[in-house]
């Protein structure tokens, strides 16, 4: 390439044959589109992530030319980068994990468990027509469409982050509260309690009846429906 | 040489145009990676994202790829022609540019059009915000670019400022650059 590298400026005298490069790329935007069609997770990641790492330095080099550019651009672009990185490195661990030794992210954990939950799993409707259904959905209107909610599977993945899988209040996250969560296999527990008034603590948090604030409201994730059927479940616990 | 301050060379032996080109796009560099670095980070935290994801539409993502990477080619050609002396023809590819961005700007609308009629806007979730704010800043970018080049095609044509010519390719590229990422993120991984 730097057959005629004039002193003067090396930079410009460059020009590679850029319908070829242009060929290229168009080939390798087929590729990942493509991708997806064989169904395997690791061929779509090579062909949409790797793929898309060629293309840009493709275009980087030959069209922005930084391969004839001076060492000192390269370098400064390369400290964006890793900057970028450092970002990533430094912040991706707490965002993406949604519990750790102590704390419990309620908001993220109710959102995952949200959409998975979300009756168009249960469906054959296409992506667009789930789509249509899931996504003008507020959180009020995603809770009504019932039919898909299972009471133990809510159960397993909001409430016995604190509450246990049992029941008995030993959940993970139970360790950094005080006071502690309600135990459903304790007798004290159920002592006088009546079944709106275990609807009212799920749907609007402890603090609605004088109980443990602590005790967030899932009002937004959990119809009325919905809490009497976890009433119901959490009643399986009792010993 | 009206204007040698663009055209003389910096200590880093770079003109000094094209070195604040480059100052830009080590900015922008932070700036569009945050911003995927954050959407990356989500999604990987939120299995659930990738039903939202579903909704995009591929083979639009794909059109305008496959027109924003045809625009970097007649960028570059421009550039290619403004080094040889030749304004008009560099103006002319430029002006082939500028309706490349055109119409990634008329597709772009005619998607978010149906998309936010089924009900998807920027507070639907977490996905579709990401979604509109990485693509709206992107293409906040491909009209900014698409005006500025458009004035430096006007002198282009008569023979004046062609080291712009240059210039505005290396952004247009970066913007290219942007939109390649931006594919696979909110289209292609499902």
């Amino acid at each position: 390439m730097s057959s005629h590298s004039e002193r003067k400026d090396e930079h410009d005298a460059h020009h590679p044959d850029y319908k070829k490069i242009y060929v290229t790329l168009l080939v390798l935007l087929v590729i990942s589109v493509a991708g997806p069609f064989f169904g395997i997770v690791w061929v779509t990641l090579i062909t949409a992530f790797g793929v898309a790492l060629v293309k840009a330095s493709l275009v980087v080099q030959n069209f922005m030319h930084l391969r004839w550019e001076k060492r000192i651009m390269k370098w400064m672009l390369a400290t964006s980068l890793v900057l970028m990185i450092m970002l990533f490195a430094g912040v991706a661990p707490d965002v993406m994990k949604h519990e750790g030794r102590g704390w419990v992210n309620d908001a993220a954990v109710a959102a995952v468990t949200r959409g998975i939950e979300a009756p168009h799993h249960e469906g054959e409707a296409t992506a667009e027509e789930e789509g249509v259904v899931e996504g003008g959905a507020s959180e009020e209107a995603a809770a009504p469409a019932g039919q898909a909610f299972d009471a133990k599977t809510a159960y397993a993945t909001v409430c016995a982050t604190c509450h246990g899988p049992t029941g008995a209040g030993d959940g993970p996250g139970a360790a950094a509260l005080n006071p502690k969560p309600a135990n459903f296999g304790g007798a004290a527990f159920w002592n006088g309690k009546t079944d709106d008034e275990l609807v009212k603590v799920i749907r609007e948090g402890g603090a609605a009846v004088g109980k443990s604030p602590l005790m967030p409201a899932w009002g937004g994730l959990y119809s009325e429906a919905q809490a009497q059927a976890l009433v119901a479940y959490i009643k399986t616990f009792r010993k | 040489m009206q204007k040698p301050i663009a055209t003389t060379r910096s200590a880093t032996g770079i003109p000094t145009g094209r070195l604040a080109v480059w100052w830009v796009l080590a900015s922008e560099v932070v700036i569009f990676g945050g911003l995927l670095a954050s959407y990356l980070m989500f999604r990987l935290g939120h299995p659930e994202w990738a039903d939202a994801a579903a909704v995009t539409n591929t083979w639009i993502g794909a059109f305008n790829t496959l027109v924003l990477l045809s625009s970097s080619f007649t960028a570059v050609l421009a550039h290619q022609a403004a080094e040889n002396g030749d304004g008009k023809l560099a103006a002319r590819y430029l002006l082939m540019t500028i309706a490349g961005a055109a119409t990634f700007l008329l597709v772009k609308s005619y998607e978010w059009a149906s998309e936010i009629v089924h009900g998807y806007t920027i507070t639907t979730n977490g996905f579709w915000s990401f979604y509109y704010t990485a693509a709206g800043l992107h293409a906040a970018h491909v009209l900014a670019g698409a005006v500025i080049m458009g004035f430096i095609a006007a002198d282009a044509a008569r023979g004046k400022e062609l080291h712009r010519v240059e210039l505005i390719g290396i952004y247009w590229h970066f913007v290219d650059v942007v939109w390649i990422f931006l594919f696979p993120l909110l289209y292609i991984a499902k």
